[in-house]
């Protein structure tokens, strides 16, 4: 029995009568009910009819007059007929109404995958930004294409509607590029237009903006708003007032919360004016960024969709559901919707003679999707996690789709696809067709229809690149020997191989052509290649297929180079970036570096750690463990830490997690910002990273000796390597490329030399006797620890960028050969003074810094040990404390088993004498808990 | 063979402004130069990393900056791969400039925007101050034969400026040419 049923068994059971009916309160107290809920429950009866309410105070209820004629109890109740008012009073009914639709949690967010996850915060944003009084914030969102953006929008949209902020029954939407290319039409669209604008405008037109009052505008792709839109727009969002096309004052007003969403990084120019007029910014996350559960999740629910459409369950292995994931790439939430409508249509056509279920069969799926399971293959950590979600079989029933879905979803399809499937199929068996040439011709159509997706986010541009410089003919045959190599032969082909084998095809063709010699095989090259019979087989078929392509013959030497080709390719194992860990006492001290960073390079590859100083290094260890497995990307992990101490952690984390960390202390903000930019720009391996960041570390304090011997190099030519199997064809190629960027950037002082990887080693060395080789590229990375760009980077149009990288850490080579010890030294002797005259008041910095130095000394003779720049600053710094304390007889307290525990401890006599030695000198007395905290201070600093 | 003309890259203007890239300014002496490229001349700026980002961006849209040493910038002029480049030099001070022409760029003249006053220069004009060394420079170009071109921005109206150090009498023969 439901709570409304009690209510109403109470009163009808009780009615009699000469009752007067009962008050909310009276129910409640008897039932045991709370009076809110007793109070709504009565409104829902009074509304259907089965209860009364009279006037007065406090109000009573009483069985409605048909009710009480079931009970035969007509005459007496006729009586009091002319108090009872039943559903007359209009305005207390509506409001109790509306406190009964807001006590229905409508939550639209509440279903939204990742709201307590990956997008938490962007919820929590929305929420805000809709109920901030009066009028709500402007908002906007941010992420990549697909990643979910309208869809966001749609669900504040609703939620601002449920929670009663805006009334307007339509959500306004309207996409910036649309009239892109003329802002009048735009702005006419936006603003509206007076009679007499032009030509045409024979009457006053409202724009969009007008027909948003009161509700929400969402203004997709914002950053193509012209700047004439731009300027109204903002003042609009000013002052809320706006004038139509071919009127001069800004008489119009309207009530709009704007919402505005871009695929553009927010940092651009272009929107640093949006920027600062918009208070909350929402960004989503990429598909990729997202967890492994919230990935199925969004799996299942876009199935669902196609399963209610198709009204059909349907059924996919767990190897569909690894492709399908792994099939993501830059499109996202908005690529698997449309890469699952593809399959899904696949599968109604396959199966159309059953009525209950389709089945997704992975044999069946395009190879773009198939490719997707050894993309996610490469990401070991994301698929373990999802294997272990997974289930051998995936059953979608037709209920289980949630029912939001946003009406303007560029990702929908306008028609339904599965009824022109239907149709058209029957269509083509009535003509004889059979089975699979309908298959043929529906799934023809299909592609069709969902390429315009493909289309839209120029997918193909990374080919047409690589079409400038190699023939189309070329391409399409590399593409059959990668289809092949992959399908049967188990080789796996990463990105790169579609543009190493189409280069050296091409330059070996064009060879033949112009009728140059073979290239001879050299006994090196054959060595080699007798330890890889696998590849040598290999080579063979790629050979063959050649062959059978251009039908001519390719000469036998050739395989050798397509066999080195292969090896070389092979080897390359593709991984992400190479993730960064900030790990700093304090409270904040590592987010907020991280935080800076992210927000100037956008990077995804950071992570931070803050350690309170109470906290134990086994506590420590565990959380900075936890962070470097968050951001490994099966490259390593860089652990830049701020003191000492942490630098101990790198090798216990390798042993425990098996991923290569490399440590480097004393991190500054700059550092994070150099760390992220190497690590996202570059595809560098963690020892490059490594060895180049403690050269940017070493530029303030030391100067190690492996810093001086590349000083002399600086005498050097500078030059990059570019590396092929032969390193006459693609190698050649690259060196043009690389050339002209050269040129582009006006640098003339650096070489390209193309070598080949046969004897690559022995090469490079003979190379850095007179050359400094300062980066690498081509088909292999040679991990000689300089900046390495692979080929489809290059090719990508990363090269420039990689080149100005270059030039910019190489930089302060050209203009900082290395400053000696002691100028360093007196420079941070000023930065001393300049900070202990800014904290202490009442010591001298300049006569009091030589005693301390001598202070330091004389610890460092007594003890035999090395202090070093950073710890002799930090000892300075603490001894001009001491002796304010002791000038103002304020001492810091230490308890006895301290100050007991300090004297067994190897330094306590060094510093013993070196007190002793200041205390003359100034004629000054500390405090023995001050001896306790300076060998606290050289102890924790010796621990390294 | 190359035609004679272009053995060197394109010098199209030679512009002296304390300031440097800046703003509409630039914008309006690349359109009317129709340059595809600036290049800031200056030791002092190629060697400040802050200063030569903020130029490096302030470059208008479609033209590329680069911020070069003077070593660096004779010895890309010389160098036969940036022929194609179309250039507009910018320097901040009178010595760099001569150090440039003396180190072989050829230019018919010299624009000057402004040079900003300190304790050691008078003003000129209400944008360019001098000192001494600024002034035998001046006359140096001036006796080579040198345009001394003295506009803000190209719309502005051609002034020569010997006129004007000779009107303020910081030089005083204005027809005496080196041959």
């Amino acid at each position: 029995m439901t709570r409304k049923d009690k209510i109403f068994e109470y009163v009808k059971q009780n009615a009699s009568i000469e009752s007067e009916g009962y008050t909310t309160t009276e129910i409640s107290e008897a039932l045991g009910i709370i009076r809110n809920n007793v109070s709504k429950e009565l409104n829902v009866l009074v509304r259907e009819g089965k209860l009364q309410k009279i006037d007065g105070r406090p109000v009573r209820y009483l069985l409605a007059e048909r009710e009480m004629q079931s009970r035969n109890k007509v005459g007496e109740y006729s009586q009091r007929k002319s108090q009872i008012t039943g559903f007359t009073n209009a305005r207390l009914t509506e409001s109790s109404n509306d406190d009964y639709e807001k006590d229905i949690p409508q939550d639209v967010f509440e279903n939204f995958i990742g709201k307590n996850d990956s997008l938490k915060n962007q919820v929590e944003q929305a929420k805000a930004a809709i109920l901030y009084p009066p009028q709500g914030l402007n908002v906007l969102i941010t992420g990549p294409t697909g990643s979910g953006k309208t869809y966001f929008a749609n669900a504040m949209y609703r939620f601002a509607m449920n929670t009663g902020v805006i009334k307007k029954q339509k959500f306004t939407t309207f996409n910036c590029a649309d009239y892109a290319h003329n802002p009048q039409l735009l702005m006419s669209h936006l603003f509206g237009y007076a009679k007499g604008a032009f030509t045409g405008a024979t009457e006053d037109h409202d724009g969009l903006i007008q027909e948003a009052d009161g509700g929400m505008l969402f203004l997709d792709e914002v950053h193509r708003l012209p700047p004439e839109g731009q300027e109204m727009i903002f003042y609009f969002m000013d002052h809320g007032t706006y004038n139509r096309l071919g009127e001069t004052a800004k008489t119009h007003h309207a009530d709009v919360r704007l919402v505005c969403a871009t695929t553009e990084d927010p940092e651009s120019s272009l929107l640093q004016t949006f920027v600062r007029r918009i208070p909350i910014m929402i960004k989503m996350p990429s598909f990729s960024q997202r967890s492994a559960r919230e990935q199925l999740q969004l799996l299942r629910q876009l199935l669902g969709i196609e399963a209610n459409r198709t009204d059909k369950d349907i059924k996919l292995s767990d190897d569909v559901v690894k492709a399908l994931l792994g099939s993501v790439t830059f499109g996202n939430v908005g690529q698997l919707k449309s890469n699952i409508q593809l399959v899904c249509a696949q599968a109604f056509l396959n199966s159309m003679q059953d009525e209950n279920e389709m089945e997704i069969e992975f044999d069946s799926l395009p190879q773009n999707i198939k490719d997707g399971i050894p993309r996610l293959a490469n990401n070991r950590t994301e698929l373990s996690k999802l294997s272990r979600l997974l289930e051998p079989m995936m059953v979608v029933h037709p209920n289980d789709a949630s029912k939001i879905q946003s009406e303007s979803d560029s990702y929908e399809l306008p028609y339904n696809l599965y009824e022109i499937i239907g149709s058209k199929a029957s269509l083509l068996k009535e003509e004889g067709l059979d089975q699979p040439a309908i298959n043929n011709f529906i799934l023809t159509d299909i592609n069709l229809h969902l390429k315009s997706f493909y289309r839209e986010a120029k997918v193909d541009q990374k080919e047409t690149n690589l079409n400038e410089i190699v023939d189309q003919s070329t391409i399409d045959l590399t593409k059959k020997i990668k289809e092949r190599l992959q399908n049967d032969y188990a080789y796996n082909t990463g990105d790169n191989f579609i543009y190493a084998m189409s280069l050296h095809i091409s330059s070996f063709i064009k060879r033949i052509r112009s009728g140059k010699p073979m290239r001879t095989v050299s006994g090196d090259i054959v060595t080699m290649v007798k330890d890889y019979p696998e590849d040598l087989r290999l080579a063979e078929q790629v050979k063959k297929m050649i062959e059978q392509y251009y039908k001519f013959i390719v000469p036998e030497s050739e395989v050798y180079y397509l066999a080195v080709l292969l090896v070389s390719l092979n080897s390359v194992p593709k991984s992400g970036s190479v993730g960064v860990v900030v790990a700093a006492h304090g409270n904040s001290t590592a987010a907020s570096m991280v935080q800076v960073v992210n927000k100037l390079l956008g990077a995804e590859n950071l992570a931070s750690f803050d350690m309170s100083l109470e906290m134990s290094p086994k506590i420590a260890l565990k959380g900075i463990i936890e962070k470097v497995k968050e951001v490994d990307q099966g490259n390593g992990v860089l652990l830049l830490v701020d003191m000492g101490s942490l630098s101990t952690f790198s090798e216990q984390i390798t042993n425990k997690t098996d991923i290569p960390v490399k440590t480097i202390d004393m991190v500054t903000t700059a550092m994070v910002l150099e760390a992220a930019r190497k690590t996202s720009l570059i595809d560098s391996d963690l020892k490059t990273v490594y060895s180049e960041l403690r050269d940017f570390n070493g530029y303030y304090s030391h100067k190690d000796e492996e810093h001086s011997s590349s000083q002399n190099d600086v005498d050097k030519r500078r030059a990059i390597i570019a590396i092929c199997s032969t390193g006459e064809g693609t190698a050649r190629k690259i060196k043009q490329i690389i050339d002209n960027i050269l040129v582009d950037q006006l640098i003339d002082d650096v070489v390209v030399v193309p070598i080949s990887v046969v004897g690559m080693d022995g090469r490079i060395e003979e190379l850095e006797q007179n050359y400094r080789i300062i980066a690498a590229t081509g088909v292999v990375n040679p991990d000689i620890g300089v900046p390495f760009i692979s080929l489809d980077e290059l090719f990508k149009g990363g090269g420039n960028e990689f080149i100005q990288l270059l030039e910019d850490s190489d930089r302060y080579y050209e203009l900082n050969p290395g400053q000696p010890a002691e100028e360093s030294l007196s420079m941070s002797e000023q930065t001393a003074c300049q900070y202990l005259e800014q904290c202490y008041t009442f010591i001298n910095p300049k006569k009091i810094i030589g005693i301390l130095q001598n202070y330091c000394d004389l610890i460092e003779r007594d003890s035999k040990k090395e202090l070093g720049q950073s710890k002799r600053m930090g000892l300075i710094m603490h001894l001009a404390g001491a002796i304010e304390r002791a000038l103002l007889q304020t001492p810091i307290s230490a308890t006895e088993s301290e100050l007991i525990e300090i004297r067994t401890n190897k330094m306590f006599s060094s510093v013993q004498k070196a007190n002793q030695m200041l205390e003359e000198r100034l004629n000054v007395k500390f405090a023995d808990s001050e001896t306790y905290y300076i060998i606290k201070l050289i102890d924790t600093e010796n621990q390294d | 063979m190359k035609p004679v003309m272009t053995l060197t890259m394109d010098v199209r203007l030679l512009r002296i402004d304390s300031r440097l890239l800046h703003g509409q300014v630039t914008t309006s002496w690349t359109k009317a130069t129709k340059v595809d490229r600036i290049l800031v001349v200056s030791d002092d700026v190629a060697k400040d990393n802050l200063r030569r980002t903020l130029i490096m961006q302030a470059a208008p849209p479609g033209v590329k900056a680069n911020v070069l040493t003077i070593s660096k910038m004779l010895r890309i002029y010389y160098d036969s791969r940036f022929d194609f480049i179309n250039a507009m030099i910018l320097v901040e001070n009178p010595v760099d400039a001569i150090r440039l022409i003396s180190g072989g760029i050829k230019v018919p003249s010299v624009n000057i925007g402004s040079i900003s006053f300190d304790t050691t220069r008078k003003m000129v004009t209400d944008t360019v101050a001098v000192n001494h060394d600024d002034v035998n420079i001046f006359v140096w170009m001036h006796r080579r034969g040198i345009v001394l071109d003295y506009r803000k921005v190209p719309s502005d109206a051609k002034k020569d400026f010997w006129k004007c150090l000779c009107e303020k009498e910081f030089v005083h023969d204005t027809s005496q040419k080196l041959k």
